[in-house]
């Protein structure tokens, strides 16, 4: 339980990146015409979007981790032994994390560009005729799009999911992760104004420095020599 | 008769490539489009959605909730497959499968209604199509969970029935926006017709069509704007890009009086144009109608192709039953239904009939970019297996304009003689004429005032200069007139005879003067494009009726080394076969004009000079004007498309042949075969793709006039004056 609630406050600082990125988006959504309930429906509805995509994203991602450890068909158990393939799986998914990690610092420039130039502007042209939109399906739709928007965050968490190598704490991994940039997504609109750039900078850091943990001790799970037991005991509290 | 504009139909509105087997049109927004596939129509939808009632936007919410649902229902299947719900929660298992059964249904009304008005339509033409294969495949998904969740059973497949749907939906979507992103560059080249002008009337201005506008319109061209129309400019300074028309890659200054032409851009400055031509009849409309000809022309690989795609539908139909029953006989119902509908959605030959296509008509926009022509994407399959250039003197290797080279004079001054030449040979048309007069104007002689003058037709011209009685021409000419001739200049004359020189004889006050010799000057970028020949490997020729002393020395100037001389176009035709035979496919490239037999007769046909109206033309590909330098790229882009075509082609087949194989043996789930279908289509678009970085041709190194040639070599062959 450790662990989701660790990822749940890691999305949580990681929303601050959000409000730069997707939160334009939701500022626009946000002035209804229909008073402050519709409004809020709207975002409900945009975020459930969004939160479905993340976990949808973490339940692929647990089972390629699942089919990647163990071959198709059989899930392993939770917390069981470190094989081989699972020590790799760890160690991959780890690196990710701190590559992704060390962008949110600012630093890798260049593949920040490519991972996010890449259909990314096929999804913004998408989203933009979305967003003035009426009815009450269009939120929905437009947080589900919004959802596969390339983000070193959305990443990160896939690959913590991944090496979980099961479907249903990979479900859990991204739904945390989702439920945790719930509450600043939803109050954007005030949020947004009242948080001074150097404040969200700080915030992403802030998710930079959980991630970068997260990802250090993933690739801790693969790469020290302890033992089943003794591996079980070092990080009692981070294992899903 | 020049071909009109061809009329919208027959391009994709969305991607700009031929229509294909299977168009569809659709009417969005109240206008009615025509579609190459289902992906092209979403993509356009999304690309041009504006407006909060749009199509386009609707679109995307069906696809938004659609996938949505369908996430979820994937959701809860993996969480099924991978065993939750077994042990303590196995009583909730029938109530999972209900709700999945609810989840799924209005997705298949909501993303799979398209792909089902595309099965119907096809099926009410006689036809099987890619779309059949899909709903097939989803109702067999779909109807055996139904009835498994009905019969209690475990085998519910509703997440691979709306999953399959969700993923051929976004991927025609991808796969349309790329290839859209890959044709980008053809859109100046089809436009032309659908141009709209800034007019400028009594201080208003107003936007109109530009096809309908009279000549003396004002239309105003703001920076970066195409030029709607052809025109003079009234007012303003700029410079426009020209290449799409000239192929000239530098940019032309514009002030009042210039000449600008429809389909350049504007660069800098704001232009008040004056029309001269618009619509069908200027050139740009030409060469869009060519370019719209030549990619709808299907070359031989294509149509193999295509021929080759159209059989797959039923024959994957076919193994798909075939593959299920296999599996039916030794494995589970699931198992054999897994394994069909995995044939059934891996089969799908998108990226086969993509390949040739693509590459053809990225080529056939490269080309068009530089003001290059082409008769069908074939050409430049065919231009990347010749072997040898066959290269036409007059007029293709050199100007095909008689420049001045010396002048033999006896006792007289060499600039009196040209000033008296030029003062009679300025009143002629005569090629060799227009180069004496053109010599005397680039030194600066002021000719000396002619009265009188009278052409002689194949002899020469006559006049009267300060009072006395002047000629020029032939050497028969003189004789005639009864002037005596000097040995000097007798002995002279058969001198350059013999070295292939054109002559003019000039006299006055009852004597023949002096000797004028003129020849045919070399294009300023020939040595330069037969060596870049020679490096692409291929053996050049020249052929020329002229004399072999004349292609003698044009061959040396150009480092050409090999030549036959003194052709008929018969003995043209005949050589160019004995080329063929002995060092395998030709390219003969020719002005155009007078060698259409020739050009007709080789594998590939090049004329040079601008020649757009490709109709009246035997050549398959015309270059522009000065365009000779350009035909190493044009050789080395066939390649690049040929290799480009070639490797799509075999990642195409191979891809779905091993996919094929890998899913009737069942080791592919049909979801992970929609995704494996798309990202294929995807690899050969990004294959194509790499066409668009093929590097540009090398600028003009030479100004392109032939002006300061004509004077510089005059300079270097220095007159010579008789004691």
């Amino acid at each position: 339980m450790t662990y989701y609630l660790l990822v749940f406050v890691a999305g949580m600082a990681g929303s601050f990146h959000c409000i730069g990125m997707c939160g334009g988006f939701a500022c626009a959504l946000g002035a209804g015409p229909h008073g402050r309930g519709a409004a809020l429906v709207r975002h409900l509805l945009y975020n459930t979007g969004r939160v479905a995509t993340y976990a949808f994203l973490g339940v692929i991602a647990g089972s390629i981790g699942a089919l990647a450890v163990a071959g198709h068909g059989q899930a392993p158990a939770l917390g069981g032994s470190f094989d081989a393939a699972q020590r790799v799986l760890a160690i991959v998914a780890g690196l990710l994390m701190i590559v992704m990690a060390l962008q949110l610092f600012g630093l890798l420039q260049r593949l920040h560009g490519m991972l996010v130039g890449f259909g990314g502007s096929t999804l913004v042209v998408a989203l933009r005729s979305l967003l003035h939109a009426r009815g009450p399906a269009a939120p929905l739709a437009f947080g589900v799009i919004n959802g596969f928007l390339p983000c070193p965050l959305v990443y990160a968490f896939a690959a913590q999911a991944a090496s979980t190598a099961a479907a249903l704490p990979g479900f859990l991994t991204m739904a945390a992760f989702g439920l945790g940039t719930f509450p600043a997504m939803l109050l954007m609109g005030g949020i947004g104004r009242l948080l001074r750039p150097a404040w969200r900078q700080r915030g992403v850091w802030l998710a930079g420095s959980f991630i970068l943990v997260l990802g250090l001790v993933t690739v801790g799970r693969g790469v020290l020599p302890l033992g089943e037991h003794g591996l079980h005991l070092a990080h009692q509290g981070l294992q899903p | 008769m020049t071909p009109g504009i061809a009329p919208a139909g027959g391009l994709c509105r969305q991607c700009l490539l031929p229509l294909g087997p299977r168009p569809m049109r659709r009417s969005i927004d109240g206008a009615s489009h025509e579609f190459c596939c289902y992906g092209c129509c979403l993509a356009f939808q999304v690309g041009n959605g504006s407006g909060e009632e749009s199509e386009a936007t609707w679109l995307l919410v069906r696809l938004g909730i659609g996938g949505f649902l369908s996430m979820n229902i994937m959701m809860f299947s993996l969480l099924l497959y991978s065993g939750t719900f077994e042990h303590a929660d196995a009583e909730l298992l029938p109530w999972v499968h209900v709700l999945l059964w609810i989840l799924a249904t209005p997705v298949l009304v909501i993303l799979g209604g398209p792909f089902l008005r595309d099965a119907w339509e096809g099926a009410l033409r006689g036809r099987l199509t890619a779309a059949t294969l899909i709903w097939v495949g989803v109702l067999a998904a779909y109807g055996s969970s139904a009835v498994s969740v009905l019969t209690g059973g475990t085998a519910v497949y509703f997440d691979t029935a709306t999953m399959l749907l969700v993923l051929f939906t976004v991927g025609r979507y991808l796969e349309a926006a790329g290839r859209a992103r890959a044709v980008r560059s053809l859109a100046p080249l089809l436009e032309a017709e659908n141009q709209w002008a800034t007019v400028v009337e009594a201080g208003s201005e107003s936007r109109r069509p530009a096809r309908d506008l009279p000549v003396g319109t004002s239309v105003r061209v703001r920076p970066g704007e195409r030029f709607p129309v052809d025109g003079v400019v009234e007012d303003g300074m700029s410079h426009a890009d020209e290449a799409v028309v000239t192929g000239e890659s530098r940019s032309v200054a514009k002030s009042p009086g210039s000449m600008v032409i429809a389909g350049s851009v504007n660069l800098d400055g704001p232009l008040l144009v004056s029309v001269t031509r618009a619509g069908p009849a200027t050139r740009w409309a030409q060469i869009c109608g060519a370019v719209r000809e030549s990619i709808t022309q299907k070359s031989p690989a294509q149509r193999i192709v295509d021929q080759v795609a159209g059989a797959f539908v039923p024959v994957v139909l076919v193994i798909a039953i075939g593959t299920a029953l296999v599996w039916a006989g030794s494995a589970s119902f699931e198992e054999a239904l897994l394994a069909g509908l995995a044939v059934l959605v891996v089969a799908c030959p998108c990226g086969l009939g993509l390949a040739a296509g693509l590459a053809g008509s990225l080529g056939i926009a490269r080309l068009a970019s530089r003001g290059c022509l082409v008769r069908g994407g074939g050409i430049l399959e065919s231009l990347a297996r010749v072997r040898a250039v066959a290269i036409d003197k007059t007029g293709t290797l050199t100007l095909g304009r008689p420049r001045l080279c010396g002048i033999e004079t006896d006792g007289a001054e060499t600039d009196e003689v040209l000033a008296r030449a030029a003062g009679l040979e300025r009143h002629s048309e005569h090629g060799l004429a227009r180069g004496i007069a053109a010599a005397a104007e680039t030194r600066g002689i002021r000719p000396v005032m002619a009265a009188e003058v009278r052409v002689i037709p194949g002899r020469g011209i006559r006049g009267v200069v300060e009072g006395a009685v002047a000629a020029a021409g032939t050497a028969a000419f003189m004789t005639e007139l009864g002037w005596h001739l000097p040995e000097r200049l007798r002995a002279r004359a058969h001198d350059l005879e013999a070295k292939g020189h054109s002559l003019v004889y000039l006299g006055w006050g009852e004597q023949v003067r002096a000797l004028l010799w003129l020849d045919d000057a070399l294009r300023p970028d020939a040595r330069a494009t037969v060596e870049a020949l020679g490096r692409l490997g291929l053996d050049v020729v020249l052929l020329t009726g002229d004399l072999p002393e004349t292609a003698r020395r044009a061959a040396g100037m150009a480092g050409i080394p090999s030549w036959h001389a003194a052709l008929s176009p018969e003995d043209k035709k005949a050589t160019l076969v004995r080329l063929r035979q002995r060092l395998g496919r030709v390219v003969m490239v020719g002005d155009g004009l007078n060698d259409g037999p020739v050009l007709a007769a080789a594998d590939v046909g090049v004329a040079v000079g601008g020649a757009t109206d490709l109709a009246r033309e035997a050549a398959d590909l015309v270059l522009p004007d000065d365009g000779l330098r350009l035909l190493p790229w044009v050789i080395q882009l066939g390649r690049a498309v040929r290799r480009t075509l070639v490797t799509s082609l075999a990642w195409a087949f191979g891809y779905n042949l091993v996919a094929l194989a890998l899913a009737a043996s069942g080791l592919l789930q049909p979801i992970l075969a929609a995704v494996l279908m798309a990202s294929s289509s995807l690899i050969v678009i990004l294959n194509s793709l790499r066409l668009e970085r093929f590097p540009d041709p090398p600028a003009n190194v030479v100004p392109p006039t032939p002006a300061p040639n004509a004077a510089g070599t005059l300079s270097n062959i220095p007159a010579s004056a008789g004691t």
